[in-house]
This record gives structure tokens, C-alpha cells and sequence, in this order.
């Protein structure tokens, strides 16, 4: 994907291209399960027949990040294990997300303290945050769902770039920089 | 004979249809998987979702009398809300109700102690799809802890 990313300029051939890659992403996301805590006993209940992701074409949990797309921080991250899950982050290919599940991944969750990170996005860009303590496996879907819908926006071919403007903190797309 | 017998099971599979018979007993059964966005499951009475501000069911008036227990309650200090007195009405006008939902461990410590009567103002509310793009939408206003937190639509 290196080649075309971003490249080409706003026509049918590439608008198109970019419908059928993002219909072929968010259908077969993979993830990989972090399972750390208590959420990832509701991550796995996910995957079993009763609720079955495999509906959504994510049921092939990876065990290794070089398979993965998808990492579900399912979870308290402490600082111990955070420069482990940063690296398994980078170990893993593009394209890449990231769906933080639960309190203890979105904000450190009932743990203040000196040894728990205060949410998993302070070292990996976060895409989906599922509340929950731990989340319902209907919850995990409702995520799951709720990122393929912005899977189904992004766009891969056309000259786009992500950008931030000074003074503001979230990123914007901007079209077409010459 | 002991092992004629085995002779016999291996050359008439017997090992293999005993194996078949129990795939065929449960192949006529109805799908076990539960189809998630097109029906939901009732959630036990029990069961505490995400937090839900509750108005007079009649007349729509506000049931909160910014009495500030649900936030002393809160063991993470999630809560945070204000109101002002107003001559008309008897109880405080509730201004803003800010309730962090990142942190929640949805202990329910608020709704239990939230003493109006008969409709209790804050209650736990059996909804569970919460997933948001961004940590600032967790923070819930005033108006979703009414009607509950919106569908996001990805933008950008």
C-alpha cells in the first residue's frame, strides 16, 4: 500500500478503489486480543458461538502482532506492561487500530495510582473507546461496529493528509496540498 | 477376540459414525448465536448500565434537587454537578451535570444513595452501547444524561 498511499487526486477510478478497500478493511479486521485484566474474560465470551464476532469477520484472535490489525486493549495497563504493549503496537503492520474496552484502558479506571497508566492512549492513538466495567460482549460489538464505521471513511489512495493546525488539538484531513 | 473386535470397529468406522451421530443430533437444533445488532438480549433486572437522570413521568419536571449526595458518593469523583435557587420554583434549578464516564466502574454507590421520592432522580439505566471516538465525548452534559448518550457519527 506504500505506493498509492495518498497519491492520486479525487476521480472515479480512485474514489471507488477507496470504497472497496475499506469495504475489504473493515470486514476482516483481525485482531489482536490484550487480554490484562477481568474485560478480556468479556472479550473472549465475545468470540464464543453465543455472540460470535466471526458475524463481523473478526473472529481470528492472533496470538502474534504480525497478523493483527486490530489491538483490543481489553484491561488495566501498568506501566510495567506499557512499553510492552507500545511495542507490540509497532510490531504491528499497517493499516492498524486501536479499540480501548473498559474503564481501566479508557482512563485508569478506580486505579489513581502510581503504577497504573491513566489510559491506554497516552502511548498508543486510540480509535474506539468502549465504556463499560467490564463492557458487555453486546458492548465490544457496538465498538467493534462503531469502527468499521470509521473504518468505511478513511481514505487510503486519495491525496489526503492528516493533519494538525496549530492552536487546535484534534487532527484534520486536509484535501490535496499540491 | 480382543482384537478381532478392534478389527472389526476399524473396518466398519464404527468410531467414526458414533462421532457423526452427535454432529447429526445437534445439526437440526436452532443457531445458538445470539444476532446482536438486529435483537437484544433483555439485560438482568439487576443489571446497572450507564448513569440516567429520570424526570416526573407526567409532567416532565425536573426530579433532582441538586442535593450534590451522588457526587460525595462517587468513590472516583466523577459526578459533578450545580444548580441556583429560583424564585418560582421549590426546588433548585439544575444547572449542569457533568459525569465523567471514563473512569466509571458503574459501582451504582450513585443511584443508591440519590434520595428523591417517589421517582428517584438518578437511576442506573440498562443501556450498555457506549463507544465513542474520543475521551472528550465521555464526559456526559446535562442533556444526555437525560436522553442518553447519542450515536457518534465519524467525521473528519
Amino acid at each position: 500500500m506504500g505506493l498509492i498511499d495518498h497519491r492520486f487526486s479525487d476521480n472515479f477510478i480512485t474514489t471507488n478503489l477507496d470504497q472497496v478497500l475499506n469495504w475489504a478493511r473493515q470486514s476482516s479486521l483481525w485482531p489482536m486480543g490484550f487480554g490484562l485484566a477481568c474485560c478480556a474474560i468479556e472479550m473472549i465470551a465475545t468470540s464464543t458461538s453465543r455472540y460470535d464476532i466471526a458475524r463481523f469477520g473478526a473472529e481470528v484472535f492472533r496470538a502474534s502482532p504480525r497478523q493483527a490489525d486490530l489491538m483490543i486493549v481489553a484491561g488495566t495497563v501498568t506501566k510495567k506492561m506499557a512499553p510492552v504493549l507500545r511495542r507490540l503496537y509497532d510490531q504491528m503492520p499497517e493499516p492498524k487500530w486501536v479499540i480501548s474496552m473498559g474503564s481501566c484502558s479508557n482512563a485508569g479506571g478506580p486505579f489513581p495510582t502510581y503504577s497504573v497508566l491513566q489510559g491506554v492512549d497516552k502511548i498508543v492513538p486510540v480509535d474506539v473507546y468502549v465504556s463499560g466495567c467490564p463492557p458487555r460482549p453486546e458492548a465490544l460489538l457496538y465498538g467493534l461496529m462503531r469502527l468499521q464505521d470509521k473504518i468505511r471513511k478513511e481514505s487510503t489512495v486519495l491525496r489526503r493528509e492528516r493533519v494538525i493546525m496549530s492552536g487546535q488539538s484534534e487532527p484534520i484531513m486536509v484535501e490535496d496540498r499540491g | 477376540m480382543l482384537f478381532l473386535a478392534k478389527f472389526f470397529r476399524q473396518v466398519f468406522l464404527v468410531d467414526l459414525l458414533k462421532g457423526l451421530l452427535v454432529t447429526l443430533k445437534y445439526t437440526p437444533q436452532p443457531a445458538f448465536t445470539f444476532q446482536y445488532p438486529s435483537e437484544r438480549r433483555p439485560v438482568a433486572p439487576r443489571f446497572r448500565g450507564v448513569l440516567r437522570l429520570q424526570v416526573e413521568p407526567e409532567t416532565g419536571a425536573q426530579t433532582c434537587i441538586v442535593c450534590d449526595q451522588c457526587a460525595k458518593a462517587c468513590p472516583d469523583e466523577l459526578i459533578n454537578l450545580g444548580g441556583h435557587r429560583e424564585p418560582g420554583h421549590k426546588i433548585k434549578v439544575l444547572d449542569y451535570f457533568d459525569f465523567n464516564l471514563s473512569r466509571c466502574s458503574f459501582c451504582g454507590l450513585c443511584a443508591e444513595v440519590c434520595p428523591t421520592k417517589p421517582v428517584k432522580a438518578l437511576i442506573m439505566s440498562e443501556d450498555y452501547e457506549l463507544g465513542t471516538y474520543s475521551r472528550t465525548a465521555q464526559v456526559l452534559r446535562v442533556d444526555e444524561m437525560y436522553d442518553g448518550l447519542p450515536i457518534h457519527q465519524y467525521d473528519r
